[in-house]
């Protein structure tokens, strides 16, 4: 099966590949900037009540945070080796690869459910449904808020990214990318690892501090 | 290159372009992938926009005659201003030049076919469709009346339907990223052989510097609607304080985006004038690289300065300090732009028509606009000038003195290329000086008015304001029918205007090279750039010759 | 057809993402590990988002490839770590700046939470709602 045609205002399949990468990076720039807001929320209330922010921090269940992060950490390299049979023509290799990142943020969201109901029942939903009294220090409200802000997003990134995956590795999978253009698999593949790279920082910030 | 046609032939209208080919008809306009097309709907759909955002403009205008109650209630007068703001913005001055005149010029400046991608182009617009959609439904569901800002704890506890104003927002703001999305990629990878960074047209750098700012600021803008709209909708309490949240943290993500947000709108504006003031002096730009670098210098010293929004509203003096100082050195990039393109006028060859008399306009509205914007950034002033009418003068000078005289110029100059006809130039003088002058009777008293103390978006005011009020409502009046009776001549030209050929103004730009109205694919063969953008002098002192020994492929 | 000079060295990037792969695991547990001995305040947060800052380096550079990429991508994403830097630090020196009684009830040296005349989570419950 043909790999994607030169469009006709390209000079070149290079050149194209070029530009849908870049296209990429400033994608994910947006994406960065949008986690900001919430970080910077996040950082400004942190530093404003540190007890409250610290007890409600360690409330939770750090462990499965922690288990989560080796979970995604795997599923970035299972992506990158993914793409790295794209890059070699072999797209099977690649249907593979995906699916077993998809598998992989499955467990990953699946640990995500059980954290939120674990939540609800202790009461600790965001703004009029908290009543959690497990942390007197003032800024226990907004510290759940922004968790479930923060891990919400981010989890709502994991299944586009999933999707994305899915799409992508499936196309793989039939042989539509050759080694002279496989770029709309490197660019699933540099969606993925931000999803990652995010949870990089989510997970220190709003587990371990 | 062709050079512009002798003198002899007569102007001829190109048979085959856009508009007709490849397909004519609704249905090829709406899944069109021609930028040019796309160009034209953003163009029609924001004038539109503009419209209607200039009808609530004269309906404040018409309350505000006398102090009391004129035509409406507080409560409408709060949503009119309000729907003022939103729909002058977000609908029509942030897309307006970029994705309307930037969506047609950009690929043909830069000798390309298209724009890098033309399905998001595409997109781009049924995305603002989409935004302008729920915005238009938010307001006739009764609207916001928290004004444009949205500022907290009120638009989290207003009983206003604020939310859709939120989504629609939200939602254009997407546009926005995908537009500069696809013009930095453009630039980067689809500029003809020949063309590097530095043969650019002024029009693509500036352009360039804007769709930085959308990449870098919507998001934040984008996220800080939601967390309104949730909590509004929910109460989650980021910035409720009896949660313990802090209701300046709001100001500060709006603004972050916000303050940037102005430059988006007038980085484009600058884009055109920089085109402008080249043809109508038919003479090289002075300084190319200064005013192509101040465009990047304004981009990003633009972010840096957004603090001095909240001059009042409880932040640090440490803060302020360093907002006020930046606030200050932004302003010298486009000092530098002022003066290069004075300098260009000099010794130029100046051909007095409507786009040259908006220039001059722009000229003067920016600079004095400009300056009292370094006055509000003076923290001791900006604490008695803060929410009067001084501050709501000085951005409408900019706004509309600057970002719409350059729209207006815009229109003109580029007028005979996009529709392949030529406007009535008596007509278009006659509209300019109205334009104008009911401009500086619109505004100039509003300047005196915020220095008396006349606060901003207030229903009722004291007695002793009221000559300046209507004053400025009769300059409103005057600024009005200038616009309509370009709208009229405009529209009228689209049929009975005579025909411009492909380059009436002898203009040296490289969209003057394509027929008028151009043809699908821009160029019949990629051209080969070998001078320079502006180029009507070869002696032309910081400017490579136009010979270059042999064309290279764009890097 | 293949493009030798946009994938030069191919075979050495799968033991690259193994290597980057051990990395951040171990530096996960280390991470983990670290947060139980609870440090005192600030060098819990400085060591926690240090480690986090060379994982999120290895991913971007290794995994996303940036390590032997065109100028043009690095600079978009090193452009928007500078923003990120800005809008979180000029925010934090805002409220850290602040006359005291300018922040947010609760929060330090500022009045009581819950603010001078209201109580949580009573007073919240009575003023909420459209």
């Amino acid at each position: 099966m043909q790999a994607s045609p030169l469009a006709h205002h390209f000079e070149s399949l290079d050149k194209q590949a070029h530009a849908a990468r870049l296209a990429m990076w400033i994608f994910l720039a947006t994406e960065v900037l949008l986690f900001t807001a919430l970080f910077a929320a996040y950082s400004l209330y942190r530093f404003l009540y540190p007890e409250g922010f610290a007890q409600s921090s360690r409330s939770i269940e750090t462990w499965i945070g922690f288990v989560n992060t080796l979970v995604l950490v795997t599923s970035s390299f299972t992506v990158a080796t993914g793409f790295h049979h794209a890059s070699k023509g072999n797209g099977k290799g690649t249907g593979i690869f995906f699916g077993l990142s998809v598998l992989l943020a499955l467990v990953f969201l699946g640990f995500k459910a059980v954290e939120y109901t674990h939540h609800f029942q202790e009461g600790q939903l965001p703004g009029p449904f908290y009543h959690y009294e497990g942390v007197k220090a003032p800024g226990a409200p907004l510290y759940f808020a922004l968790y479930f802000l923060i891990t919400g997003l981010h989890a709502f990134h994991v299944v586009v990214g999933m999707t994305v995956l899915i799409v992508v590795g499936t196309l793989a999978y039939r042989g539509k990318y050759t080694v002279a253009y496989h770029v709309p698999v490197e660019n699933a593949a540099l969606y993925w690892h931000l999803v990652d790279l995010i949870w990089i920082f989510v997970f220190p910030l709003i587990y371990l501090i | 290159m062709s050079p512009s046609l002798p003198a002899s032939e007569a102007p001829a209208y190109a048979p085959r372009n856009y508009l007709n080919a490849p397909e004519k008809g609704w249905r090829s306009w709406l899944t069109t992938l021609d930028h040019k097309r796309i160009g034209v709907m953003f163009l029609v759909a924001t004038s539109v926009f503009f419209a209607v955002g200039g009808l609530f403009a004269m309906l404040i205008r018409i309350e505000l005659l006398t102090p009391g109650p004129t035509i409406m209630d507080a409560m409408t007068y709060n949503r009119l201003f309000t729907l003022h703001g939103v729909v002058m913005i977000f609908l029509f001055m942030i897309p307006a030049i970029p994705s309307g005149f930037g969506n047609f010029l950009l690929p043909m400046m830069l000798g390309a076919r298209d724009v890098a991608f033309p399905r998001l182009n595409l997109l781009s617009f049924y995305v603002y469709l989409t935004g302008a959609a729920v915005a238009l439904y938010g307001m006739i569901a009764g609207g916001a009346d928290t004004g444009w800002t949205f500022y907290t704890p009120y638009s989290t506890t207003t009983t206003t339907n604020v939310v859709p104003i939120l989504l629609g927002a939200f939602i254009l703001g997407f546009s926005s990223i995908l537009t500069g999305l696809n013009f930095i990629v453009t630039t980067h990878t689809l500029r003809a052989p020949g063309m590097g960074w530095m043969k650019m047209p002024l029009f693509v750098w500036s352009i360039y510097a804007t769709s930085i700012i959308q990449i870098l600021a919507t998001p934040v803008l984008g996220m800080t609607l939601l967390l309104v709209a949730l909590e509004h909708a929910f109460g989650w309490g980021i910035f409720d304080p009896a949660r313990g949240g802090d209701p300046v943290l709001f100001q500060h993500f709006f603004w972050f985006y916000s303050h940037p947000a102005v430059y988006i709108m007038v980085l484009p504006a600058m884009a055109v004038i920089s085109e402008v003031v080249c043809a109508f002096s038919h003479k090289n730009i002075f300084g190319y690289k200064a005013v192509a670098y101040s465009s990047l210098g304004i981009a990003f010293v633009g972010f840096f300065t957004w603090g001095h929004h909240l001059f009042t509203s409880g932040q640090s003096a440490v803060d302020a300090g360093i907002f006020g100082i930046l606030s200050m050195f932004v302003a010298i990039f486009t000092a530098i732009k002022v003066f290069n393109w004075t300098a260009t006028l000099y010794k130029g060859s100046i051909s007095f028509k409507a786009p040259f008399a908006y220039f001059v306009g722009f000229l003067f509205f920016l600079v004095f606009g400009g300056m009292t914007g370094v006055a509000l950034a003076t923290v001791s002033l900006d604490v008695d000038w803060h929410d009067t009418y001084f501050v709501v003068a000085h951005f409408h000078f900019i706004m509309v003195g600057g970002v719409i005289m350059a729209f207006l110029a815009a229109l003109h100059y580029w007028f005979p290329k996009i529709t392949g006809r030529m406007y009535p130039e008596g007509w278009g003088l006659v509209a300019a000086v109205m334009i104008i002058l009911g401009f500086n009777f619109t505004f100039i008293p509003q300047f005196l008015l915020g220095n008396m103390g006349m606060p901003r978006r207030y229903f009722h005011y004291p007695e002793r304001f009221q000559a300046l009020n209507v004053a400025s409502t009769a300059g409103a009046s005057v600024l009005a029918l200038g616009l309509v009776i370009v709208l009229v001549y405009l529209v009228l030209s689209l049929k009975f205007g005579a025909v411009a050929g492909s380059n009436p103004w002898r203009s040296r730009g490289f969209e003057w090279d394509t027929p008028s109205p151009p043809p699908p694919e821009n160029f019949l063969v990629t051209p080969v750039i070998t001078r320079g953008p502006h180029e009507y002098d070869d002696s032309a002192p910081d400017f490579p010759p136009s010979t270059a020994p042999e064309p290279k492929h764009a890097s | 057809m293949a493009d030798p000079a946009a994938h030069k060295n191919e075979h050495s990037h799968r033991k690259r993402y193994l290597a980057v792969w051990v990395a951040l695991a171990v530096l996960t547990v280390l991470t983990y590990t670290l947060a139980r001995i609870h440090l005192p305040g600030a060098w819990a947060v400085t060591v926690a988002l240090l480690i986090a800052v060379t994982k999120g380096t290895l991913v971007a550079l290794f995994f996303m490839h940036l390590w032997d990429q065109t100028g043009a991508n690095r600079l978009v994403f090193a452009t928007s770590l500078v923003f990120v830097a800005l809008l979180i630090g000029l925010v934090i020196a805002d409220n850290a700046t602040r006359f005291p009684l300018a922040n947010p009830p609760g929060s330090l040296g500022a009045l009581p939470a819950g603010g001078a005349d209201r109580d949580l989570p009573e007073a919240a419950a009575e003023t909420e709602g459209p």
